[in-house]
């Protein structure tokens, strides 16, 4: 029996999804683990001595959680113009109301 | 000072009335838009047009818990909040990647209007179509409701003179004409444009607070880490305060137990102190600016990984969120919602943990710490030039959220009946003008009740919020994604994976519920409430929810016959439906 075909917009959102939940799963392990690595339970003193301020945020918050943000939001921008492609929705099968003017 | 000459005040009420006059001017210049074409999808879904700003910051920001439960998790718990809401730097790709794409087709080769619709059209089964509607409609009424008083307690707070701030659910507030006032003018205002301008007013209204809220932030933002000295000078000085606090602390507790171990009766304000005390003597600096967080462990190990489940996996199921999807104008339209939305989430999230960071260095002592966005506010802008009406803008954002939020429940339910109970089982012949009619009367029939429950509204309808949006991604999360991808899926499997989902949810919080009615102790993990859930192994219920309902949906669409070859070429194939 031959494969089904499927539509563009399925095997691009499709593989657009597996990317995205990969992307999840790498920022999920790198951010909670380094975070409970150089964040939790961390044996300082009142003064702080030990723990380094980058941008003035504590190390760990740094390196865990800001600077990968910055990172998503680079991916996210490269996701959005390079790797997610354009393709027709389609009509209304009832063919009314598409005609998309009241657009913010 | 006497109540009435607090200037401050009158610079809330101010900006509230600000706020309510563009909401009726967006509903009237809505319901211009939606006139044309059909009226269902005109109101309920803004003809599909909707653009990139509109959809990158509604359809998946949670705008009324950012300046109010956020801010005050960071002043109570230190930097781990940071972790906790940390995966918000993926929250654009996956409420416009993941799905996005995929649902705004099927909604156009389903020709829905609603969710229901969606799921209706894509199994061909008017059971799924049902079932979604009824789980939507159940959870969102109590949504709905906790959002009415919430909104009558801004209301209540921005009248002149009322020195409380919080916006705290189950705190001191008082039921009274103030209160009776605001949810009157409340209801009013939001079923009045809702019903005006449908899913666009919504949408714009939730525009427009997004908007004052991100201007509210980065003003904040430089005038908090200018008044305390940088962000690292704010962080050393909140651990020295909070130590010091701590150390002030322990003395008032050691007099509180000599007083009541001498037998000493105490009085109403020293029950206070000493409850502040308590609290207060627990804390530690270095807590503060570590895991898993200052006051009782906020965020271990496995609700640090469910945070990164609940944000994205759990936001992207919200049925006010898949309708905004819905109507989006072509795919470009999400590519570029994504980009405004990380640039938007950048500006937002980090800028809220640097500025309650400060507030904990500037103002140590607050006793409710869902003050601290409204008590900074004041305090930064108290010396400006105009300083009342900018406190005035960012105060107010929690009120455009409240009614942003509420208009648009609003339509989703009026949707539901409308669409999914009236015109599909009790008048399928309707025709617009009984379509239009019928929807007013619902959506004053939804004030009308949600105005009379909260007369008297019942406390911590917060932790209701919670545990309906647990449910929901517990019911949708895994259909949506099989109904979007998964060719096999049958609607036996939907129904199942449903089903299971919202159970497993409702049992663990059910648990939870009563494991601390029957006095068990607080596990004192995540945030400290009495209608705490049951964290089975210490993880979130949602996780739970969309675990069981992945399996049990796979299960059951594998051991039922499989959809017709028909179904599957209009909703997987190339070829679209024949066009009208």
């Amino acid at each position: 029996m031959p494969e089904p075909q499927d539509d563009p917009i399925v095997t691009s959102s499709r593989r657009e999804a597996i990317y995205f939940a990969v992307l999840w799963l790498g920022t999920l392990i790198y951010t909670v683990g380094y975070c409970f690595a150089h964040g939790y339970d961390r044996p300082l003193d009142a003064s702080l001595e030990g723990m380094t301020f980058v941008w003035g945020w504590p190390d760990w918050v740094f390196w865990g959680i800001v600077l990968p943000w910055g990172i998503c939001t680079v991916i996210s921008v490269v996701f959005a113009t390079f790797i997610m492609s354009d393709a027709p929705l389609g009509h209304d099968s009832s063919g009314d109301g598409d005609d998309g003017e009241s657009s913010v | 000072m006497n109540k009435w000459l607090d200037p401050s005040s009158y610079g809330v009420l101010f900006a509230l009335a600000v706020i309510i006059v563009v909401s009726g001017w967006i509903g009237v210049v809505a319901q211009r838009a939606v006139s044309r074409g059909s009226f269902l999808k005109g109101f309920f879904l803004g003809n599909r047009g909707l653009g990139v700003w509109a959809m990158a910051l509604t359809a998946t920001v949670q705008s009324g818990g950012t300046f109010m439960g956020v801010p005050s998790l960071i002043y109570s718990h230190g930097y781990v909040v940071a972790l906790w809401i940390g995966s918000y730097m993926l929250v654009p790709l996956a409420g416009f990647a993941f799905l996005g794409k995929r649902l705004a087709q099927l909604s156009r080769r389903t020709d829905a209007v609603t969710m229901p619709d969606l799921m209706r059209g894509r199994f061909d089964s008017p059971a799924v179509g049902l079932a979604t509607s009824l789980v939507i409609l159940f959870f969102l009424t109590f949504m709905l409701m906790a959002q009415f008083k919430a909104g009558a307690i801004v209301m209540k707070l921005a009248w002149p003179g009322n020195a409380d701030l919080t916006l705290s659910e189950d705190g001191a507030i008082t039921m009274d004409a103030e209160y009776y006032t605001g949810l009157v003018i409340f209801t009013v205002v939001v079923v009045a444009y809702t019903m005006f301008g449908g899913f666009l007013a919504s949408v714009w209204t939730d525009l427009f607070q997004s908007v004052l809220m991100v201007i509210g932030v980065t003003i904040m933002l430089f005038l908090a880490l200018s008044a305390a000295g940088g962000l690292e000078k704010a962080t050393r000085s909140a651990v020295a305060r909070i130590d010091e606090q701590a150390a002030v602390a322990k003395i008032a507790v050691a007099e509180f137990d000599a007083a009541k171990a001498a037998n000493r009766e105490l009085t109403a304000k020293e029950k206070d102190a000493e409850l502040l005390a308590r609290k207060n003597a627990k804390d530690s600096g270095v807590a503060f600016v570590t895991g898993p967080g200052m006051g009782r462990a906020f965020l271990p190990m496995g609700l640090a990984f469910s945070f990164f489940v609940v944000w994205i996996w759990g936001g992207m199921s919200s049925p006010a969120g898949v309708v905004r999807v819905m109507a989006s104008k072509d795919t470009a339209t999400l590519r570029r919602s994504v980009i405004v939305l990380c640039f938007y989430n950048l500006l937002i999230y980090l800028p809220l943990i640097a500025i309650c960071i400060c507030a904990r260095s500037i103002m140590p002592n607050l006793a409710k710490s869902d003050e601290v966005v409204p008590r900074m506010a004041l305090f930064l802008t108290n010396d400006l030039f105009g300083g009342s009406f900018i406190a005035g803008l960012i105060l107010s954002a929690p009120f455009g959220a409240v009614m942003a939020t509420v208009s648009c429940y609003l339509v989703v339910i009026a949707s539901g009946v409308v669409r999914d109970v009236y015109q599909r089982i009790i008048n399928p012949e309707a025709t617009d003008y009984e379509i239009r009619r019928m929807t007013r009367i619902v959506m004053i029939l939804v004030g009308a009740v949600a105005l009379i429950a909260n007369i008297s509204p019942p406390a911590y309808l917060q932790a209701l919020v919670v545990f309906c949006t647990s449910g929901q991604a517990g019911a949708f999360f895994v259909p949506l994604v099989m109904a979007c991808f998964w060719r096999r899926a049958t609607k036996e499997g939907i129904l199942a994976s449903m089903g299971a989902g919202a159970l497993t949810v409702l049992v663990l919080y059910a648990t939870g519920w009563t494991r601390s009615w029957l006095g068990y102790p607080d596990p004192g993990i995540g945030q400290a409430t009495d209608f705490r859930p049951y964290f089975l192994l210490g993880i979130e219920p949602i996780v739970w929810g969309i675990a069981v309902s992945g399996i049990v949906g796979i299960v059951t669409s594998l051991r039922t016959p499989p959809p017709s070859q028909e179904l599957l070429d209009r909703m997987f194939g190339p070829v679209e439906p024949a066009q009208a």
